[in-house]
């Protein structure tokens, strides 16, 4: 070969490589890439999975209707995951990677409070936004951080409908009992601060530890104080054995509110006749009446479209995810355009109707907007009963 | 005044299932110095057998509480006879790690097997209870009482007035003046673990029917059997008696008087207490612990 037509064949080359690097960043403006790292492996990876599936529905949704309409362009959309194998100290390096190496702007919480505080200290530092589908501890909100934001309602929030309707319901005796645990404290003392609020008295109020076989000095002390209302909050084991033990020793109370337990796997089944009529707060259900702004559907339509889907019907996990990046693509649209810093001014502003609720954020990133249904188990089935335009049926009270 | 003998009843019944729960641990421990971390898990297997036999089978739970030992006896054996008598005799800390092992072994068989969901059978004894002296017993938990004393029993019984105990004992003073006796060393250290097994297996169904189970719920068992031996005496079935029924008043106490978080702080106190002021267990021989050094 001679050297001119080496020099050629390098001229050709290099010929390409610009014309490939010319093409490339106009193929990356109009793909919008998001960055999380979710629980796919490892003890969470059942939610992990339900959480991406959230994610990946507004993806494809989006990406079958052309992609995201900002300022008049189509976008597509693109989430990077990574597997954070249900590890904090694993998490928090991932996002640092999304942020340093793959240059995500806009990030997505991860699954569970713990793993959101850590990887929260880290999108404060870089100054992008993180908004939160699966993060409910208010410990996260309150640390004056700017640049986060959660679509769900956080833990100190759990009780507000359930106490609420125990003051509809001219009761006036509150008693709180909560596992020594951090979720469960949060909750429970929320629920202290809101009787306080809407003028019903807490007559009795302790916690317990973790994995105790027998709550009946805490019970015995419970109905010396004559409750016509319990709320109690933990894990599942504890408040089954809490169901059991509250009949006991002959406590009747006319409503039983747990933080979580009734619509568990297990719950209804193991306690029986235990179960019946007993209260938790949901994130989400299916008959809420909201229509969604952005994609038209209600929460039935979009249980619907979902399943079609991924053949399963979904539970709040889903919707939660969503949501997130249905608060991105409003501010997008808001801001005409990608400045992270913009961006997280127009989530600040952010006040929208979702299949999942409304959503409007205070100043802390919580969102204020949205409330929790109330489910009771009646005749061993879940059912919403409260607030009033979503409950499937009445609310029914303990003789 | 009611209050406090309400729950100071509460706790005997509590410590009847807790004496119960640390006979097959403290038995294992006390004759072949295996402290068996897998027992929670045990538990859990005897639960998950009974609550299959009685909602699968549609057994009554007298009929499947003898199966859920049956499954947890044969279960001790194998194992004791085709790995635990590879290390009998070794130092503790083979037995340690190996037990760490098949306990994580088992929790994630059980988490394939059964799925990480809480369990619990329906009201087996419902919410009724009688009354003795004004104080209300809850059915479940006297039933749970029986059967732990009952078992106790039995088990005093099998260790001092059969063959067979004569060769556990012997076995666990001496190995090897027991094999130059003629016993069967290896047969009777797989009885032992099996014995051991069977126990956990009826705790198990016991924990069926009043508390809930799940894979991982194995471990605090595990951690309440391991206190209430450390506090009777290694191996000692009294001491495992009065262990329990101590832990059991004393947390229920605690959680009486102080605030309820400190239950678990005031039991390990008192366990503190014990190892400080008498350090073999209130019911303990010294012979048992210097022999296995």
């Amino acid at each position: 070969m001679s050297s001119s037509s080496r020099r050629r064949l390098v001229a050709g080359c290099l010929s390409i490589l610009l014309g490939l690097s010319t093409v490339m960043p106009a193929a990356a403006q109009d793909m919008i890439r998001f960055g999380t790292a979710l629980s796919l492996t490892g003890n969470l990876a059942t939610e992990g999975k339900l959480v991406r599936e959230g994610y990946d529905f507004f993806v494809k949704t989006v990406n079958e209707r052309g992609g995201m309409d900002v300022a008049g362009k189509k976008y597509k959309v693109e989430i990077v995951y990574y597997d954070d194998e249900s590890n904090v100290n694993t998490s928090v390096k991932l996002y640092e990677k999304l942020i340093s190496e793959d240059k995500v702007k806009f990030l997505l919480g991860p699954y569970g409070s713990g793993i959101t505080i850590a990887v929260s200290n880290l999108t404060e530092q870089h100054k992008l936004p993180l908004v939160i589908a699966h993060g409910a501890a208010s410990t996260i909100y309150n640390r004056g951080y700017k640049y986060i934001f959660g679509v769900l309602n956080s833990i100190d929030h759990y009780t507000y409908n359930m106490v609420k309707m125990a003051s509809e319901q001219k009761l006036t005796r509150l008693a709180l009992l909560n596992e020594n645990q951090l979720f469960a404290q949060l909750g429970i003392d929320g629920a202290a601060r809101q009787a306080k609020e809407l003028g019903v008295e807490v007559v009795y109020k302790e916690k317990y530890s973790s994995g105790t076989k027998d709550l009946s000095p805490e019970l015995e002390k419970m109905k010396a104080a004559k409750p016509d209302m319990i709320i109690a909050g933990g894990y599942t084991n504890d408040m089954i054995l809490l169901a059991r033990q509250i009949s006991q020793v002959g406590l009747k109370p006319k409503l039983l509110g747990y933080l979580l337990g009734p619509t568990l796997p297990g719950f209804v089944k193991s306690l029986g006749a235990d179960a019946e009529l007993t209260l938790e707060p949901v994130q989400w259900s299916i008959n809420v009446p909201y229509k969604d702004q952005i994609f038209g559907w209600t929460a039935r339509g979009y249980a619907d479209a979902f399943q079609k889907v991924y053949g399963h019907v979904p539970d709040y996990h889903p919707i939660q995810s969503t949501a997130a990046l249905q608060v991105y693509y409003n501010a997008f649209q808001k801001v005409g355009g990608f400045d992270p810093q913009k961006v997280r001014d127009a989530i600040a502003e952010t006040d929208i109707v979702t299949a999942y609720g409304p959503i409007r954020f205070n100043d802390k990133g919580q969102n204020i907007a949205k409330s929790m249904s109330v489910v009771q188990i009646q005749d061993g089935k879940p059912v919403v009963v409260y607030p009033a335009d979503v409950a499937e049926t009445k609310l029914k009270l303990n003789p | 005044m009611q209050l406090v003998a309400q729950i100071v009843l509460n706790g005997v019944l509590l410590g009847g299932f807790y004496a119960c729960m640390a006979l097959g641990f403290s038995i294992v421990w006390g004759v072949m110095n295996v402290v068996n971390l897998a027992y929670g898990s045990m538990i859990m297997i005897g639960a998950y057998v009974t609550q299959m036999a009685v909602l699968q089978l549609g057994l009554p739970l007298a009929a499947a509480l003898p199966l859920a030992a049956l499954a947890t006896f044969t279960m001790g054996y194998v194992l004791q006879r085709a790995l635990l008598n590879r290390l009998a005799e070794r130092s503790v800390f083979m037995t340690l790690i190996f037990t760490f092992g098949l306990n994580m072994a088992l929790i994630n068989l059980n988490l394939i097997l059964f799925s990480a969901d809480v369990r619990s059978l329906p009201d087996v004894f419902g919410r009724a209870s009688f009354t003795i002296a004004g104080l209300s017993v809850p059915y479940g938990r006297a039933t749970i009482f029986a059967v732990a004393m009952a078992m106790t029993l039995g088990l005093h019984a099998l260790l001092n007035w059969t063959p067979l105990g004569n060769a556990i004992k012997a076995t666990s003073f001496d190995p090897d003046a027991a094999r130059l006796s003629g016993i069967d060393v290896p047969h009777v250290y797989a009885l032992t673990f099996a014995i051991g097994g069977a126990i956990a297996g009826v705790t198990g169904a016991l924990v069926a029917t009043s508390y809930s189970f799940s894979p991982l719920a194995g471990e605090s068992y595990t951690m309440k059997a391991f206190v209430v031996v450390v506090l009777g005496g290694l191996g000692s079935i009294p001491g495992a008696i009065i262990g329990g029924m101590l832990l059991g008043i004393v947390e229920n106490l605690a959680s009486l008087f102080l605030d309820s978080g400190y239950r678990d702080a005031v039991g390990f106190t008192l366990l503190l207490l014990v190892l400080i002021l008498r350090p073999r267990g209130l019911m303990g021989r010294r012979f048992f612990a210097e022999v296995k050094g």
